[in-house]
């Protein structure tokens, strides 16, 4: 949040005090060896069939053609909007709605939005809806294109989220116009091209927003079986079991933690030191924190990995099998990261874009014990969400006698995450 | 606040007095002369109960043969003890407003010396102690030549602005020059407002700048403040900038060179970074909770 500050978001979460910090760490290390002794043993979560099915007046509804036409006429509408005032209302994120638009009421409403109602970007996003009209208007099928190679996996919407994370955290001057008008123009022209040559599937795997919002809508109640197209009420565990285990699962992952762990530390006098009186200049001594914040998350996941490919041995791909259980640390530290950003500054940006010049952001909803209560419930109950997540998994994967210990390791990374989770929150 | 090195002084012995189980009225006697006796006469009792007083002296007023005494008092029922003004003890008294409560009272004294040893005793030349008055209340004993006034005391004696410094004999009798009391005045007045509102508008952080060459020194770091305290900055830039404290949004601008204060009150907790705007510094972060 560091640089937001310089546009979006005058105040910061105060450090956490060490108590809420022990506090946390304590109930996270005495629930993980709980849960290794106490939970079941063989595998409960059922994935994609699971789920109550909600009322069909309520899935004619959800389904119903107007409301999806409404959603997508929405998605585009306010994409026009802001873009419209991107190119022409001032230039200061003070009297301009955009880049709050961009960076808290997107970037951050889509948690959320995702775990509410699961995976709402796919309806609203305004590239796919362009890609949709340019094929009716050309007759052609939306949905036809070459098949995306297998092993592209979720790789493109990793790379996109890194080059999001980079402009919000990174870029000299992320709330100005132009920085952000050529992100979206060189965003769009990807995604569009995309598009074009793989059909309207590119934006399942590729688009870094949809892939956020579907990854984190896992944990959302409500979900569609596939077996029947039914809207279900479900536990989050069963929707996060059902994560396909695509390629780059891991990566997307690892640049959601490392970009939320680098916006922590990168909040602290040391490191803005660093980066102020470092030879290499400004951007690069960032853009190398950003990218070595993400490449100490993926090694620590990948040693672990190791460590479970040795206890195990028959595991063919154990990096992708478990990286399911590390959505909930993600949203945990996105949860404390962000929250009084979206409540202070959500508002902001709407009252901005109501013609109100350069508002007083809204007093928080929480005081400070609040806000440090939630940060530490937050990361400490994506925590327990982990390991359970990642029990299960290893009950079903392991043979009885191996599944205890083929869990260790991924319960030392999960418990390595949140304590540098909750130190980063009290530097 | 600071207390008065006094109170627990005068508390002590009468303590010690009280019988250890008295019935509840007996207890109400004590306690209603042990007030009274601190209002009335503590000012006769500074030592120890048992030798309250050295040999040969005692409660009795006008002891001592040291100057003449007049039949006319002080105002307070204590006669003046009148001396040649040719070597005769002199006060000055001047008040500060104190940072945290009150005021530090300065007494500054020629041909005179503090005595609180031999207080109650035979007035002797050039001996004593002083005495302060609000407005002509009496306020409180001093032996030294500082004292901190609290603003509570001030309040006690139903407040005022005129301070008076009048010195005393060891016997109580007040020294006085051409039947004029020897004494002081100095006036209250001005700090009176912000000692009775405690909080306010005081410089209570104050954080020193330099930026040069576009480094920053000290190194940026995080200033804790209690909220509603007042933060003042002085920042001096080699090169003309905009110094912004984000979230309270104060501007000021910095011409190169010079130092520029900014003044504010902390009024909202959380994390706040103070910046340039052209070289875009990170100067410190304010942690106000």
């Amino acid at each position: 949040m560091n640089v937001l500050a310089h546009g979006i978001g005058a105040q910061h979460d105060l450090p956490l005090s060490p108590f809420y910090a022990f506090a946390g760490a304590f109930t996270a290390l005495f629930v993980s060896f709980l849960a290794l002794g106490l939970l079941w043993s063989t595998s409960r979560f059922r994935g994609d069939r699971a789920g109550r099915p909600v009322p069909s007046a309520l899935q004619r509804l959800a389904d119903a053609r107007a409301t999806r036409v409404a959603a997508r006429a929405l998605g585009l509408a306010v994409a026009l909007y802001v873009t419209l005032q991107l190119l022409l209302g001032p230039d200061d994120p003070d009297r301009n709605p955009g880049p709050g638009a961009v960076y808290v009421l997107l970037w951050v409403g889509l948690v959320p939005a995702s775990l509410l109602l699961g995976p709402v970007w796919r309806l609203l996003n305004p590239l796919r809806t362009v890609h949709l009209l340019v094929c009716r208007a050309l007759g052609r099928d939306p949905a036809a294109g070459r098949p995306l190679p297998v092993r592209l996996g979720l790789w493109p919407a990793a790379a996109g989220l890194l080059a999001f994370t980079w402009l919000e955290l990174v870029a000299p001057d992320p709330a100005s116009a132009t920085a952000l008008l050529l992100f979206l123009a060189l965003y769009t022209a990807v995604h569009l091209a995309g598009a074009a040559r793989h059909g309207a599937g590119w934006f399942d795997r590729a688009d870094a927003f949809e892939v956020y919002s579907g990854l984190l809508a896992r944990l959302s109640p409500l979900g569609r079986r596939p077996a029947d197209r039914r809207l279900v009420l479900r536990s989050p565990f069963n929707g996060l079991d059902a994560t396909p285990q695509l390629t780059g699962l891991v990566a997307t992952v690892c640049v959601m933690l490392g970009s939320t762990a680098y916006d922590g530390f990168s909040d602290s006098p040391s490191w803005i030191t660093t980066v102020q009186t470092s030879p290499l200049g400004r951007t690069t001594a960032a853009t190398l924190g950003l990218l070595g914040a993400v490449a100490l998350v993926a090694a620590l996941y990948a040693l672990c990995a190791g460590a479970v490919r040795l206890i195990s041995g028959q595991l063919r791909h154990p990096l992708t099998a478990f990286a399911h259980s590390l959505v909930p640390i993600a949203l945990g530290y996105l949860i404390a990261h962000y929250f009084t950003l979206f409540v202070t500054e959500g508002p902001r940006t709407v009252m901005v874009a109501l013609g109100t010049d350069n508002p007083v952001p809204p007093e928080p909803l929480l005081g400070p014990g609040g806000v440090a209560t939630l940060q530490v419930a937050a990361i400490v109950l994506g925590h327990v969400l982990g390991v359970v997540a990642a029990h299960d998994r290893s009950v079903r994967l392991f043979p009885p006698g191996r599944a205890v210990a083929g869990q260790l390791p991924l319960l030392v990374l999960m418990i390595t995450y949140t304590i540098g989770g909750l130190s980063l929150l009290i530097a | 606040m600071k207390r008065s090195p006094m109170r627990p002084r005068a508390a002590r012995p009468l303590r010690t007095n009280r019988p250890p189980r008295a019935a509840r009225p007996v207890a109400a006697v004590v306690a209603v002369l042990t007030v009274g006796a601190l209002v009335l006469g503590a000012s006769a009792c500074g030592g120890r109960a048992t030798t309250h007083h050295k040999p040969g002296t005692s409660h009795e007023q006008a002891g001592g043969s040291v100057g003449r005494l007049l039949a006319a008092d002080d105002g307070a029922g204590n006669r003046l003890r009148q001396v040649d003004a040719e070597g005769a003890p002199g006060v000055t008294v001047t008040v500060r407003p104190d940072s945290e409560d009150g005021w530090n009272v300065h007494l500054s004294v020629r041909n005179f010396t503090f005595t609180p040893d031999s207080v109650g005793g035979a007035a002797l030349l050039g001996r004593g102690h002083a005495r302060l008055f609000l407005d002509g209340h009496p306020l409180a004993r001093v032996y030294g030549s500082w004292f901190h006034l609290p603003a509570s005391l001030v309040r006690t004696a139903g407040g005022g602005t005129g301070l008076t410094a009048r010195l005393y004999a060891d016997d109580h009798t007040a020294w006085a020059v051409n039947s004029a009391p020897v004494q002081a005045t100095a006036s209250l007045a001005a700090p009176s407002t912000a000692a009775t509102a405690p909080g306010e508008a005081r410089p209570d952080t104050t954080v020193e700048i330099v930026v040069s060459h576009g480094r920053v020194s000290p190194d940026p770091g995080r200033t804790e403040i209690r909220k509603g305290r007042t933060v003042r900055l002085r920042v001096r830039s080699d090169r003309a900038d905009t110094l912004h404290v984000h979230g309270y949004d104060k501007e000021a601008r910095l011409p190169a060179g010079k130092t520029v204060t900014l003044t504010f009150t902390a009024d909202r907790s959380g994390l706040f970074e103070v910046e340039t705007h052209e070289s875009d510094l990170l100067l410190t972060q304010l942690v106000v909770r």
